[in-house]
């Protein structure tokens, strides 16, 4: 308080001329500074920038000089969707029940299944076979996917980790580790594997798209593909493909833990277990014990009847 | 006598046949007078028929196709009609809902997939094929709706879960008598329903028996939602957080150490035996060189 009232008032002028002179050369020296930086951001070429894709897929472009380069350790090899498919999703254990009573070889799941995953006509995640187990039983239509075995003796064989079981129960392969050994195509009791033997149907169309474990697109020439389970569907809340477009009620799809199942024609939920024990649920070739995580309904009451015209494909199983 | 008697069977059978035939073919719906009636509250416009347009997409397409693009499944029987074509159209707004309500045959009911004001949305959708069509709004005031007092309260000694259904008139709370109660159980593809659906009685309470066996989350926490339905009030529905259910937590499926797991899960005994192996492998390659060395420095060669 003192101090400013002591101070004299005389040299006001001479300071306030002082303070003008040293904001003036101040702002010179910025601007120039600013303008020389601006002048040296334009001479950048393209070569001194980088291209950059971050963990959230976006392509962001930064200069060389500030790239920092970390050390790896092995679980940061993985890019984003890579991790987040072999993530999973925490709490559940999905199941899907195939009702064969109502099955009228419709063809929907397929075409669905084909069209989201770029497969070629010849390629099956899922297949509807034409089935006759023996001469006196009659023939009826299977839709058989990948089991999503709790006991995968495909994932057993990978001689590269490259396909694996995530904790929701999928069964996925990751196509930047496959080297297209095809074990697992030779370790499946249920055939659900194909190959990508020739250069995929849309190739040239996904040259750019960033590959998704959970989708398994873009497919790759001289890797595996099968069922995912749509895992990306799976993961937004929706029905898988198949399920979704299939006309006549065959599919239901779930969470074994929440003990339901909803309907992908009628979207009703009903209580898993209760399904299963109602209609006399059963697994494909539990014998081997691979336990696998596809229920099926028996052909029981079937209204569509079996086609002639599918009788001879269906006698091959026979044998 | 007997070829009588077996002529009055076959007649029998035959007329039950067609009567059967006839019921799954035929082109017509019973719809009641009341049902064929109704009308939609909500007016249709460009918002509602694009919100109708993806619940037709999720729902109907797979069957009916895409109105006018004649992609129809045609490989169901009885063939599932285009619905912006003539004779669909030429049905009331109240048949169509009737129709979504019941379904029959290969057609699914939709009753407690798609709410009553989505119902609509999707006939507003279907309506905006038809040219000619001219909407008749109903009288329904879905304001009235907001007067509706849903309460539910669980006794856990019986295991019913009882809804109260009161509506704050003017003069007072009323229960509403005869609305349909339905009660869900939230699950991640949809909701599930638990039992039938049930009638409030003269006091507006309706009793639903609950299962003791639902699986909950990890605090045995379930989402249980009420819906009512009633002709003067239209459709309410409230979630109540309600514990429930049985408290669910199951480990991981690719927790346990596995021989199809990941390297970093392998069995310890296919570790070391691995390990083990080639270390001892090692061990008899270095005691057979020495052996060599050894019978080199005797000389005996």
């Amino acid at each position: 308080m003192s101090d400013k009232q002591e101070k004299p008032n005389k040299n006001s002028r001479r300071e306030f001329l002082q303070n003008i002179g040293m904001a003036g050369l101040g702002s010179i020296l910025g601007g120039s500074a600013i303008w020389a930086g601006i002048n040296y951001d334009n001479k950048k070429t393209k070569n001194d920038r980088i291209r950059v894709l971050t963990a959230q897929n976006e392509l962001v472009e930064v200069e060389r000089s500030q790239v920092k380069t970390i050390a790896k350790s092995t679980q940061e090899t993985f890019t984003y969707l890579q991790q987040r498919g072999r993530d999973g999703i925490a709490g559940k254990r999905w199941v899907m029940v195939i009702d064969l009573s109502k099955c009228r070889n419709a063809r929907k799941c397929m075409e669905a299944c084909q069209s989201a995953h770029h497969l070629r006509p010849e390629q099956h995640h899922i297949n509807v076979l034409k089935m006759q187990e023996t001469e006196n039983t009659p023939a009826f239509y299977m839709p058989k996917p990948c089991q999503h075995c709790d006991n995968p003796p495909c994932t057993a064989v990978c001689p590269v980790d490259a396909t694996f079981k995530r904790q929701d129960g999928i069964v996925l392969i990751d196509n930047e580790r496959c080297i297209g050994c095809r074990f697992c195509i030779a370790a499946c009791p249920y055939s659900a594997r194909v190959f990508n033997w020739a250069e995929p149907l849309y190739s040239e169309l996904d040259k750019d798209t960033v590959y998704d474990v959970e989708k398994n697109v873009p497919q790759r020439k001289g890797t595996i593909s099968k069922c995912l389970f749509s895992a990306d569907r799976v993961r937004e809340g929706k029905l898988p493909y198949c399920v979704s477009a299939c006309p006549n009620g065959v599919y239901y799809f779930g969470d074994e833990n929440e003990d339901a199942v909803t309907n992908g024609t009628t979207k009703e939920t009903v209580r898993f277990k209760k399904l299963l024990a109602d209609n006399g649920g059963y697994t494909l070739m539990p014998e081997l014990g691979t336990h696998p995580r596809v229920y099926y309904l028996p052909p029981k009451g079937k209204v569509y009847p079996f086609q002639d015209k599918d009788r001879e494909e269906a006698a091959e199983h026979l044998g | 006598m007997l070829k009588n008697k077996l002529n009055t069977r076959l007649f029998v059978t035959f007329s039950l046949a067609t009567l059967l035939i006839l019921n799954c073919f035929s082109a017509t719906w019973d719809v009641p007078a009341d049902q064929k009636e109704k009308k939609s509250y909500i007016k249709f416009d460009k918002q509602t028929s694009s919100q109708g347009e993806v619940l037709y997409n999720a729902n109907c397409a797979s069957c009916h196709g895409n109105p006018g693009k004649n992609n129809i499944l045609k490989s169901l029987n009885p063939i599932p009609p285009d619905l912006s074509g003539k004779s669909s159209q030429a049905l009331s707004d109240g048949d169509l809902q009737y129709i979504l309500n019941t379904g029959r045959g290969l057609m699914p009911n939709f009753k407690n997939v798609i709410s009553a004001e989505d119902q609509w949305k999707v006939i507003s959708y279907l309506r905006g094929f038809n040219p000619n069509y001219v909407q008749e709004l109903s009288k329904f005031d879905p304001n009235k709706s907001k007067l509706v007092k849903l309460t539910a309260k669980f006794d856990s000694k019986a295991n019913i879960l009882t809804v109260m259904a009161l509506a704050d008139e003017k003069s007072g709370k009323i229960p509403i008598i005869k609305a349909e109660i339905a009660v869900f159980v939230k699950r991640y593809f949809g909701n599930m329903q638990i039992e039938k659906t049930v009638l409030t009685d003269n006091f507006g309470k309706a009793q639903v028996v609950f299962p003791k066996d639902l699986p909950g989350n990890k605090t045995g926490d379930l989402e249980v939602l009420v819906k009512l339905f009633d002709e003067n009030y239209g459709e309410v529905q409230t979630t109540n957080k309600l514990a429930i259910g049985v408290p669910t937590d199951k480990p991981a499926l690719n927790e346990k150490r596995a021989i199809w797991n990941v390297l970093a899960k392998a069995p310890i005994w296919t570790l070391s035996l691995y390990l083990l192996g080639v270390f001892a492998f090692i061990l008899l390659l270095l005691y057979l060189l020495n052996n060599l060395r050894k019978l080199y420095n005797s000389k005996t060669i």
